[in-house]
């Protein structure tokens, strides 16, 4: 498995996710509205010496994208880690329309890129519906398709469709997930969750390995399940060779500062920190800090 | 109880069934045992890769396996007969909110579980969330002195488009309409922070896409003591990325702010006890937060059913949403129709 970038830059604060306060969110999302205000802090970034970005599939994300690609001699060494899918507009999809008219949606109906299977399809959602795995190749494909034409690394699977999936405890999505990511994409997979430590445990049981495990990772043990002793314990047992683990919500969405965030974070056995920051000032010293 | 599994049952593999499976497969004393879904094509992936047993009928499900409990997940229109029949059973129930669609089948159904020692639960989620527990306690021990008024207010981009694809969030009858599917949540929060109120006046609906509910609500409640406090809802706001509610408490010492992850808490003067100054304080989810055994959406989600759990296991005996509680909020949403009704057309 290919070494991944030490330091990546997130994105949460550009579409207004922030897990400790609605409010600053809100601020966040107001200021990135504009969106080369997003591109002025991924200039801050690589000018502090980032050269990685970790990318939501969102809608946003499709101009920023296009923006890196248009211009990708001046980013020729950056490297992207996309992260599928965004989870908000399934939810909202099947909120409006049901599951699977969702999914339909999604493959059939919302992306011209798919017309041809989008008019084979007609009908044949029954069909593909009974087909999990086809149906998400063909998801991942939707969602990544923005990203043509980028250096792609890793490609990540959120949280929330992990931590689900792990829930029902189905070998088969991980491992069709990880070998589509690794044959057609021809990345490293990863995958984001709230519960490493079981996670873990379940991909060593089903002997899935060189993974990405993105996770969150804090001084404060918050979004980490169960606890985080057992966080401790799993990344100094860990062989990196099988799994790099890779540490967000490192500053616990600001409840702790950064010096002792990361005095906290260094100790670890991780091999990457993904972090997101909008001033230049933070970013500069969020990237000395970080010493794994 | 303590050397056997407890053996679930999940009704309705929408959204929130599915949610709920991987949130209580992840429980050491459990065990689900069956799915019931009208769809072929979700019956046919659980039985492709799980070891449940699927069923079309929800009555087959009951008579086949045997459930010790079930968790309701159906569009709320179908709650009441479910859950009728699991009382008939002896099931204990976990019920998506919102309870049912009619306040005296809520009643019915609380008085079949209110002596046969069932446990019975709604899933007001907010109920478990670690910021709103905390405004709980802050109301309970007068932190603010005595409520004035009150603002109860949920924003969530649900529906975004003109609804014409015929799901049961569109038709009342089914349980669809933001007053049943996100305003229950804003109510059941006044409820759990007041008690239900005395009157409801001035309720006003508003349609933004959908074409036979309302996609936004306001009303007033009112309560024999002199507090009062306003409920505003809207499931069609876009400048709000993921649901959202929001609590406003003004009370003779002080006054409340909260959401899901933050609360702002104003004194007049300082409560050494709590440690709370006088002037703005603020707790952060970071703060208050108790972590949870396996997290798929957030911690209230696991610690609602693992309390659940807990109550058949007797090892709580007091569950913190009761079908009583579920049936207050029907009784205060037939209330907002009502009034609507009679004062608000023209």
């Amino acid at each position: 498995m290919n070494p991944i970038d030490k330091i990546v830059f997130g994105d949460n604060q550009f579409f207004g996710i922030n897990h400790m306060s609605q409010e600053k969110a809100q601020e966040l999302a107001e200021r990135f509205f504009d969106i080369k205000n997003i591109f002025a802090t991924y200039e801050l970034a690589f000018n502090a010496g980032v050269k990685s970005v970790m990318l939501n599939s969102n809608d946003r994300a499709r101009e920023i994208c296009a923006y890196f690609r248009d211009n990708k001699s001046r980013y020729a060494d950056i490297s992207f880690y996309p992260s599928l899918p965004y989870p908000h507009k399934y939810a909202n999809l099947i909120s409006e329309k049901g599951i699977l008219p969702a999914i339909n949606e999604v493959l059939f109906t919302d992306n011209s890129t798919l017309g041809v299977l989008g008019m084979m399809a007609k009908g044949g959602m029954a069909v593909l519906g009974k087909d999990a795995i086809r149906m998400m190749k063909m998801l991942i494909d939707v969602e990544m398709n923005m990203f043509k034409g980028l250096n792609i690394k890793a490609v990540f699977l959120q949280n929330i469709i992990t931590d689900l999936v792990l829930g029902y405890g189905v070998k088969e999505i991980f491992y069709e997930f990880c070998e589509y990511i690794r044959k057609k994409y021809n990345a490293i997979p990863g995958l984001i969750t709230q519960n490493m430590p079981y996670l873990k445990s379940k991909l060593e049981e089903w002997g899935i390995k060189e993974v990405v495990i993105c996770t969150s990772f804090n001084k404060i043990g918050y979004l980490m399940s169960p606890d985080i002793q057992s966080y401790i314990d799993t990344a100094d047992r860990n062989n990196p060779s099988d799994y790099q683990l890779m540490a967000m919500s490192t500053l616990a969405s600001g409840a702790i500062n950064a010096r002792e965030a990361y005095d906290f974070i260094n100790a670890q056995k991780i091999q990457s920190v993904v972090f997101g920051a909008s001033s230049a000032r933070n970013i500069e010293e969020t990237v000395k800090l970080i010493r794994i | 109880m303590a050397d056997s599994k407890i053996n679930i049952g999940i009704i309705g593999a929408g959204r929130m069934g599915i949610t709920h499976y991987s949130i209580i497969n992840s429980h050491p004393d459990v065990k689900i045992v069956a799915v019931a879904d009208p769809s072929s094509i979700v019956l046919t992936m659980m039985n492709k890769y799980l070891s449940v047993k699927t069923f079309a009928d929800y009555n087959e499900l009951f008579d086949k396996v045997k459930p010790d409990a079930v968790l309701v997940c159906t569009p709320p229109g179908l709650h009441h007969q479910i859950i009728k029949l699991a009382a008939a059973k002896g099931v204990h129930v976990f019920s998506e909110k919102p309870f049912t669609i009619k306040a005296a089948d809520a009643a019915e159904l609380t008085e079949l579980y209110s002596n046969n020692g069932l446990v019975n639960q709604v899933g007001y989620v907010n109920r478990f969330n670690d910021i709103f527990v905390k405004v709980k306690q802050l109301v309970d021990s007068n932190v603010i002195g005595k409520p004035i008024r009150f603002k109860s207010e949920m924003f969530s981009c649900t529906i975004t488009k003109q609804d014409d694809s015929g799901t049961w969030r569109g038709a009342k009858e089914k349980g669809g309409g933001t007053l049943f599917e996100t305003a229950s949540h804003a109510i059941d929060l006044i409820n759990l922070f007041f008690g239900k109120a005395d009157k409801v006046v001035g309720a006003s609906l508003n349609s933004v896409y959908s074409k036979n509910v309302e996609d936004a609500v306001s009303a007033t409640f009112l309560y024999k003591t002199g507090l009062s406090g306003t409920l505003y809802v809207n499931w069609s706001d876009t400048s709000y990325r993921k649901p959202t509610n929001k609590i406003e408490i003004f009370g003779t010492g002080g006054r409340i702010l909260a959401d899901q992850h933050a609360l702002k808490i104003f004194l007049n003067a300082d409560n050494p006890s709590l440690k709370l100054k006088k002037g703005w304080n603020t707790l952060y989810i970071t703060d208050v937060f108790r972590p949870v055994p396996f997290y798929v959406r957030g911690n209230e989600f696991t610690r609602q059913l693992y309390h659940f759990i807990d109550c058949i296991q007797k090892r709580t005996k007091v569950n913190e949403c009761s079908f009583a509680d579920g049936l207050k909020t029907i009784q205060v949403i037939e209330a907002i129709y009502n009034d609507f009704e009679k004062n608000g057309m023209f």
